[in-house]
Formats: C-alpha cells, structure tokens, sequence
C-alpha cells in the first residue's frame, strides 16, 4: 500500500492534479473564515457591480483627511470629464451650429469650456441630429458643469427645521487614506445579477458541486461496480439479464434522460442532492461494462478457483479475489464520475434544471443566473468567466489525477 | 525509424486535409446560380421561399424594422377572426390597437388620457344619462378598395362580433346593446341595467379605441364563403381581406413579416394626417428569443425595440450606440402598469390572515427588485407610494394621497412585519426558526412562470423576505405552458403568491384595473384571464366598484377611488412588485430618428399602438 503511494505521488500528472485540487480545497475551508457570512445574501442593489474596492461615500466624508497637492490632480480630473473624443464632439457641435472655430485650439481646455459655455443650448434641436446623440451632448454639459463649478463641495445635513446647514466641505485638494475610512468593501469579483458577493458565493458553490460530483460519483461507481461483479463474475442469465439492462441504459442518451427526470421530478423537490442522485443514476453505465470485462478475465484465474474449491462464500470470493485486483481501475473510474457529475450539474442547471436556486448556490446556478440576465452580452465577466474557470480546473485537476493513475497503474502505459 | 514514419504520416494527413479543403473551392463556385443571391441578401432572403422571396429586398433607408412583439408564423389577416398570432397587423396594444393596417374609431393618447378622432370625427358624445353615444365617421375614410368608410360598416363589424363570439364580440358584448347606422353617423346603444342605467360606460369607449372596422361588404363575402358557420369565419385566413389603414401585407413567412405603405391611404386627406407615413416598409423579422433581438438592436439591424433590455443605459453610456429611450434618464420609459404578486384566497392561512398578507408585504425589499428585476427600469415606491393607481400624472391624481399615506408601506420593514405577525397571534412555537398557525407550519411558494426572469428575480425576493420574517416562502417555477392553466383555475390551490400584471391603460381605466384587483365579477370564473387571479372578495369594495362607471363628479370619483384605496391597502388582497411600461421602446437611430420622445408628445407606444403611430409620421432619416 505505502509503495504503490509512494508510486503514485512520483507520478508528475497526478502530483499536478492533486495539487490543483488540493488548492481548491483549502481555499475552501480558509476563504469562509476571512469572509464570513451567508453566501447568497443580495448585498448590492441593482445588477452586476463591477469587481473593485468599495469605499463609503458617506464615512470618507467623515472621515479626517489629509491636503495633498498634487501636481497632475487637475489635469487628470478633466481628462476624466472631457475625453479626447468629448473634444471633437464639442468641436462637431460648433460645426453644425457654424460658429467660427478657426482660432480655437483644441487642447486649450479653458478657452473650450468657455466657447461651450457660451455656445451650447440644450433646446437647440439640429436638423438630423439624432436622440441618441442630443442626450450625449447634455450628458457632456452637465459633466462640464461640475468640471466648472469650482473646486469646493459643501456637505450640508438638515437640521431640526428642515433646513441645511453646512457642516463641512472638502476641497480638490483632500485626499482620506482607503484605511481610515471605517466601510471598506473588497469585491474581487464584483456582484452577480442579485447583488451577491461573486466570490463569496463561487467558493460556496464550488463546494456544493464538489458534494455533488462526490455523491453522484459514489452512487453511480457503486451501481456500476456491483453490477458488474455481478454481472462479471455469475455470468449466464444473470449477466445477460444485467448486460440487457446496461444496454438499455446505454442506448437511451445519457443526458436526455437526465433532463427528462429533472424535469419529471419538479423543481421544489430538487435539492442539491436530489440532483447529485439523479446524475448518479443516469452515468453508471459505463462503469459497469467496463468492471463487467475485467472481472470475466479475472474469474477463471487459478487463485478464483482456489477459493472456489475452497467453497468460499461468493461474496467473499468477489471481495478477496476479485475487487483487490480493480481496485485501482474503480478509483480511476470514481475520479472520472466525480469529475463528470460536477459537469452535468453545471449542464443541467444551465438548462434551469438545476437545485433550487434560493437555498444553494452551485456552479451550474451561477452560470444560469448569469446567462439569464445577459452577463455575456452585457459584459459582465465576472459573473461567469471566473465560474467557467473553476469548473475547467476541477475537471483538469481530476483529468489529470486519473492519467496519473492510469500511467501507474496500467502496464501497457508504463515507460 | 518509427517515429519518423508516424511524423511523415501525419505531415501526409496534414496536406492531404488542406488539399480536400482546396478541392471543396471549386464545388461552391459551380454550385447552382440560386445560391449566389441568397449569399448577398443572406440577413433578407432564403432561396427556399417561393419566388415572391426573391422581390423582398427592403431598401434600408425605407424600411422600419421591429423587434419583440412578432414571435412565430402569422396565422391569419382575418381581422374580425381569432388567433391570427398577426402581431404588426392585428393586435390590440396594451395602450391602443396597432392601427397600422385596420383602423378604430378613436386612437387612445395614454399620456392625456385623451381619444383622438381616427375614422371618425372629433364629436363622440354622449346622451343626458349615458345610455346612447353618437358619433359621425369621416368623410374621407376610404377602405382600400376605394370605397368610402360608413357607419353601415361599424354596424357589420358590431353584428358578425356578436354573431360569432370573436374578440370585439366577447370583450363588449355585456356593456353594447346595439348600433345602429344613421348616414354618417353611428349611434351606439349601451346596454342598461334593470334601473335602467348603462351597464359601463367606461367600455363605450373602450369599444371607441379598442375595436378595429372591417368593411360590410367584406365581412358579407366572407360570411357566405363560410356558410355562416362561426367556427369557419373565425378560423378564414382572410388573405383577401379589406383594410383601411396606411399599410397593408407584403410579404410573411417564419422569417419575417413585411407591410408597404398603401400610398392611397386617405389618411393623406387634410382631416387626418394630411400626409403619408415615412416608413415605405414596416419588417420584423422573427427573432428566436429576446437576446437574439436585443443582439439586432444593438446591431444596427432594428430600428424599435419592444423588449426589456437590463441596465440599457450602458447601451449608450459604455457601448456609445446610438440607441435612446423616451427618457434620457431612469426610469427611461413611461410605466404604465404593476406587476402584482397575488394572494391566493382558496388557502384558509392567507384567506383568514390578513396580518400575514400585509407582514409579507410588508417585508419584502422593492427596492432590490426595482433595482434587480427590472434595472431601475421603474419609480421606486418612495416616489410613487403604492395604490391601485399606475405612475402617471392623471391617475395619481385620482385618489387623496394624504388620507392613505398611513396605509402605504415602501417595504423592508422588517420589524413591522415580524411585530404585525406577533401580534396577530402567528408565532414560531417551537422554535424551529418557522412561524406557526393553528398548531401548522406555514409554507408559502411563490410561483412566475419559468425563463421569466425579471418575475423570477422578484420572486427570489419574495422569498428572502419570507424568511427574514420566518415565513417559509419557497420559490417555484413552472413552464408558462402549465402556469397559465394553474393561475386561471379559479379553485386551484397550487400556487399560494403568483404573478401576473393588471391592465396598463385605456379609457376605461384605472377603473379596469381597481375592477381587477378587488371587484368579484372574474370571481369563480373558469379559465379566467381577466382579473382577480386570487379569488378576493369584498362586498364593500364591489359596491364601490360598481358606482364608478356611472359617476362623472371628478370630487365623487376620487373619494370613491381614495375609499377602494383604503381597502386594497388595509386588505392585501395581492401586493404590486414594481412599476412596468407595458410596451418597451428602445430605438436604434443609425437610420431613422426624432422617434418618440419626452419633447414631442407622441406616446412611446411601439410607433404603432393608438395615438403612438404618430410617430410613424414624424420620422426622419438620419444625416
């Protein structure tokens, strides 16, 4: 047993995946504790917050701060209002209402301003200028407006009477340190469609579809292992019997028949588990026939007949002679189960045949939210990108533990 | 030496694939000519169409091209059948009929409340007690035959309504006892109760915008084809049909649907437009799903919108298309109804708890659905308090807002709803974290259609509420195909707080609505589409009801919308979600523009719906 471990940690592909998994699952248990909390709670209102640092507008404004003069603040605060393009739109604007521009530098950004600020009327309709491009040009105003409205904001709170009185104003020049400030919110990956931390929720869920892959897999490996010893190892009508059942199971399309029970069984009684059941059940097929072979070639070895002689129980014969030699096949077979059960979740729930959506979040969940509302037209890729990695890795990570397994374990693979 | 072969082999494979590829060039370029126009016109065309496919070429800069509101094949042109699934030609708009190819009397303006003459004149009225209104048809209508438009034709179009049980016929018959034709003028009798008095005489005028004309003469061809036979009129394809709207069928297949321009639209006369429509082409080509015509819009491809677009104003803010909104700003379109979450009355816990209809609602965050659901796409409640009134000026207007602002709740008030529950009675007793009544955990779903996303959204929302106040509430969704059997059952018992929206706007409104949301006629109806999905019933509220159509007071009506107000927010008997436009309008202006706007007047109604196919007036090309 050591030896054939140490064996399989010399193999490079299954250290790999083993450590890729391992990874996921330690940022499993550690994320939890940094980021406490109950994943699914719709922290943002409104849609698709991009990933970033969120600092309180109203703590900074009470926050102490510091003057900081910095040289360049200006001119980046106008580069912010009044892009490149801005300018030849201002430029454009002049054209259409042919006013003589041939003095006007267009970097100048003072003398721009104030050629608009004379010029520009938001009533003014030109001919053939669409909504669209009218909405820019108030839009731009009113962003210039604030770029012109001098350098001081006044906070103001109402007192008792109902009027406002100032109670203090910040100048261009005051910077607050992102640490004084007492609601600093960090969203690496930003907030799905109902406002939910996209992190937060991915790290849950990759556990869910991790439990999910782990019972479909175990379900449909201890379907199609004890159908195949069966089926292996008693032959005749009952391995017929079996074999036709297989059969069955192997023409119908998997996945069809997949989405067909999740569909029969009615979305308030999927659970997660429930789910992770029914894909069990529809995959274990291959497993089955692929135990079945290796027990027929097993079952007329001279030691199986020893134990026959012997008159060994059947199941003991089944459990010492013949289980310890495909053992290792059953491992790679379960990891490759795991690994497509976390798969056809995510499928089925992209479909909107998933696990209820308020209780759980799953892989397959997020990614339907996600589409539903358009993230990938949208361009929010935070809402799915990141999920999509997740799967991959997983997959590659048990992919790539099970070729290590095979090379150490198949001989006709090994150098 | 083994491997060099393999390597060889493969470089072999390699070639010998781009060779096959190479081959395959001269096959496509000796391909049957019919194959090279379909590549050019590849988005208009599809060379397996009948020849007429082939003269469907729509110059761009003549053509109006829509989306979200066709889905599937057009059934039928039969204007006074059912089913024609004809949504550019036959379809009464939420706000007003698409007039584009058959015309009612009057187009409804739901921003004035107004009814602007269309076949007839500016001169409906009524008789002293509102039993008989009288109006005189234009002289210069003409059906597209030629033929002058009379009142013999609203009489035909009224009779074979009646006769066969189609749209017109169902939807007036309980409030027209008959018209009659006089000349030009049309007399339309209303129907009255045993007193004497008119049954409704807010539908008179929903008859005004809301039924198309057919011609007499048509209509009697077509009853003869059929025999008479109702079932068999109905069901007539109608290609042969007679309109008397500005644009007629061109072309339709499952692709699309084409209407031209009829240039001898007698719209052109001085009493009407005085001009034609600008639109040579009005298309839609079939879309599959909403993101496939939203992906159009944004292509450049559409040129209106009707479909719920999320956060559109990154369209223009982010993306820089040229696409607008009627607003510049949120909520971008004109609401003009409220998607509801109805109570269902079968269940004894909510039948017999009004405690617990009005915690629930009371709880639940609106501002996370507005926000969520419907990309602030909506006012919030804060800014317009709930009632039973839609966002606009002339129904907010309607009931006294200070004598229910007690009664008004902008949720999330979770405290209030959990001390609502204590106080009632309906307690968590042992302590498994879920609020009991008569000794029963109660356990709520909350059930919209599936793929309805918005709705869906809302609902998860509901359910978040439910269990903050430790109500089990659990989300639910069917396929539409089994939801709309369930919610129209007047006994089922399946669904505890469903969805569905109530009327948007019309003449008869809000008096529709109120009707839908309290009054007991659609009580215990079967297959019931027309209102109180939740089988509430309040003799108070239905005397109310029943007061409104024949009051004319502007003092006495708002005190009986302000006193139905009271109970709808005291009762709960369902609680609206969010406020909603009931057409979307999102325009593309690569090609056309001055659509609909804040500025203009022109109701964002689709271009096409009542008063809104103004705008098919206004048009201009872009540059």
């Amino acid at each position: 047993m050591k030896n054939t471990l140490r064996q399989v940690f010399h193999s490079p592909k299954f250290v790999g995946g083993f450590s890729i998994f391992m990874v996921i699952l330690v940022i499993l248990f550690i994320y939890p504790l940094i980021n406490p909390g109950d994943p699914l709670e719709m922290i943002g209102v409104g849609t698709f917050a991009e990933p970033g640092i969120y600092v309180s507008m109203y703590d900074a404004t009470k926050t102490d701060y510091e003057t900081l003069r910095l040289p360049d603040a200006g001119d980046k605060r106008v580069a912010a209002a009044l892009k490149e393009e801005d300018r030849v739109a201002m430029v454009e604007w002049f054209t259409v209402m042919e006013i003589d521009i041939s003095e006007l530098d267009i970097t100048d950004t003072d003398a721009l301003l104030d050629l608009w600020s004379e010029h520009y009327d938001e009533s003014i309709k030109p001919k053939g200028m669409t909504m669209a491009k009218r909405n820019y040009y108030k839009r731009l105003n009113r962003s210039l407006a604030d770029l012109r409205a001098g350098d001081t904001i006044i906070i103001a709170e109402e007192n008792e009477e109902g009027v406002l009185e100032q109670t203090d104003k910040i100048t261009a020049t005051d910077y607050v340190r992102v640490g004084a400030v007492a609601n600093v919110k960090l969203l690496p990956l930003g907030t799905d469609n109902f406002g939910r931390d996209v992190l937060k929720q991915l790290v849950s869920a990759t556990g869910t579809s991790i439990i999910i892959g782990l019972i479909a897999g175990t379900v449909a490996t201890l379907i199609g292992l004890t159908l195949g010893l069966l089926s292996g190892y008693l032959g005749g009508f009952v391995d017929d019997f079996i074999m036709f059942v297989t059969n069955v199971f192997t023409v119908i399309p998997g996945f069809v028949l997949l989405i067909l029970i999740s569909y029969s069984i009615g979305q308030d009684q999927r659970g997660a588990s429930v789910v992770a059941v029914v894909i069990g059940l529809t995959s274990w097929t291959w497993t089955c026939r692929s135990v079945r072979s290796q027990v027929i070639s097993l079952r007329n070895r001279d030691h199986v007949n020893l134990s026959k002689l012997s008159g060994h129980s059947l199941f003991r014969i089944v459990m010492t002679d013949i289980l310890p030699y495909i053992a290792s096949y059953v491992v790679m077979a379960f990891i490759l189960q795991v690994s497509s059960g976390i798969l056809s979740e995510a499928q089925l729930s992209l479909l909107g045949l998933g696990p209820k959506t308020t209780e759980t979040a799953t892989l397959g969940l997020m990614m339907n939210w996600a589409m539903l509302y358009s993230a990938h037209t949208n361009g929010s890729w935070w809402a799915y990108f990141p999920v999509i990695l997740t799967i991959t890795l997983i997959s590659f990570s048990l992919n790539l533990m099970n070729t290590g397994l095979d090379q150490v374990f198949n001989p006709t693979l090994r150098d | 030496m083994k491997k060099i072969l393999a390597l060889l082999l493969a470089v072999f494979m390699v070639v010998g694939l781009f060779a096959g590829c190479g081959g395959d060039k001269p096959v496509e370029t000796t391909a049957p000519k019919a194959d090279d126009p379909v590549e050019t016109q590849a988005p208009v065309v599809d060379v397996t169409e009948p020849p007429a496919a082939q003269e469907v070429v729509l110059p761009r800069n003549e053509t109006l091209y829509f989306a979200g509101q066709q889905w599937g094949t057009v059934n039928s042109w039969n204007v006074i059948g059912t089913n024609q699934n004809n949504a550019m030609a036959i379809a009464g708009g939420a706000s007003g009929y698409r007039s584009l190819m058959f015309e009612t009397l009057y187009m409804y303006n739901p921003l004035d409340g107004g009814l602007y003459g269309l076949l007839a004149n500016d001169d409906y009225a009524w008789n002293e007690d509102m039993t008989q209104m009288t109006m005189t048809i234009k002289d210069a209508a003409k059906w597209s035959d030629g033929t002058p438009v009379t009142a013999a034709d609203v009489v035909r179009t009224w009779t074979i309504g009646v006769e066969i049980a189609n749209g017109t016929g169902t939807t007036f018959g309980a409030y027209i006892a008959s018209i009659e034709a006089d000349g030009q003028k049309v007399i339309i009798n209303a129907a009255v109760n045993e007193a004497g008095q008119p049954v409704n005489p807010l539908k008179v005028l929903d008859f005004l915008t809301g039924a198309p004309i057919a011609q007499a003469a048509w209509i009697d061809t077509l009853a003869a084809r059929c025999n008479n036979d109702a079932t068999a009129i109905l069901n007539d394809a109608g290609e042969d049909v007679v309109w008397s709207g500005p644009y007629t069928k061109y072309y339709a297949d499952d692709q699309k649907v084409v209407l031209i321009r009829d240039d001898n639209y007698w719209g052109q006369d001085a009493s009407m437009w005085g001009k034609l429509p600008v639109p040579k082409y009005i298309a839609h080509t079939i879309y599959a799903d909403n993101p496939a015509g939203e992906t159009a819009l944004k292509a450049g491809e559409v040129d209106v919108c009707q479909q719920f677009i999320g956060n559109i104003q990154n369209l223009w803010l982010e993306d820089g298309l040229p696409i607008s909104t009627y607003y510049e700003e949120a909520p971008y379109g004109v609401c003009l109804t409220m998607p509801t979450a109805w109570y269902n009355m079968n269940m004894p816990v909510l039948a017999e708890n009004t405690a617990l209809r009005k915690a629930i609602a009371l709880a639940v965050d609106y501002d996370t659905i507005i926000a969520n659901a419907m990309t602030n796409q909506s006012p919030s409640f804060a800014d317009v308090p709930r009632s039973l009134m839609n966002p606009t000026d002339g129904e907010q207007a309607l009931y006294d807002h200070d004598a229910v602002a007690d009664l008004q709740w902008a949720g999330n008030d979770i405290e209030g709803a959990k001390a609502m529950l204590d106080a009632a009675g309906i307690v968590d007793s042992d302590g498994d974290g879920w609020r009991e009544w008569n000794g029963e955990k109660i356990s709520l779903n909350a059930v919209c259609p599936n793929g309805w996303t918005d709705w869906q959204a809302s609902m998860e929302v509901v359910a978040a509420a439910g269990e903050k106040i430790g109500v089990e509430i659990t989300t639910l969704y069917p396929e539409y195909s089994i939801y709309q059997t369930v919610f129209t059952d007047p006994a089922q018992v399946e669904y505890a707080i469903f969805m569905w929206s109530p009327e948007a706007a019309s003449p008869s409104n809000p008096w529709t609505r109120v009707n839908q949301f309290l009054g007991k006629d659609y009580v215990g109806v079967s297959n019931n589409w027309s209102g109180n999905w939740g089988q509430y019933v309040n003799e108070e509220a239905d005397a109310l009801i029943k007061q409104i159509p024949l009051t004319t007071d502007q003092d006495e009506l708002v005190r009986l919308y302000t006193e139905l107000t009271k109970i709808y927010l005291t009762e709960v008997p369902s609680f609206s979600l969010m406020y909603r436009p009931s057409v979307f309008h999102a325009v593309n202006e690569s090609v056309w523009t001055n659509f609909p706007n804040d500025d203009n007047g022109i109701p964002p109604m689709d271009c096409t719906d009542g008063y809104g196919i103004k705008a098919l007036y206004e048009l201009e090309l872009v540059g």
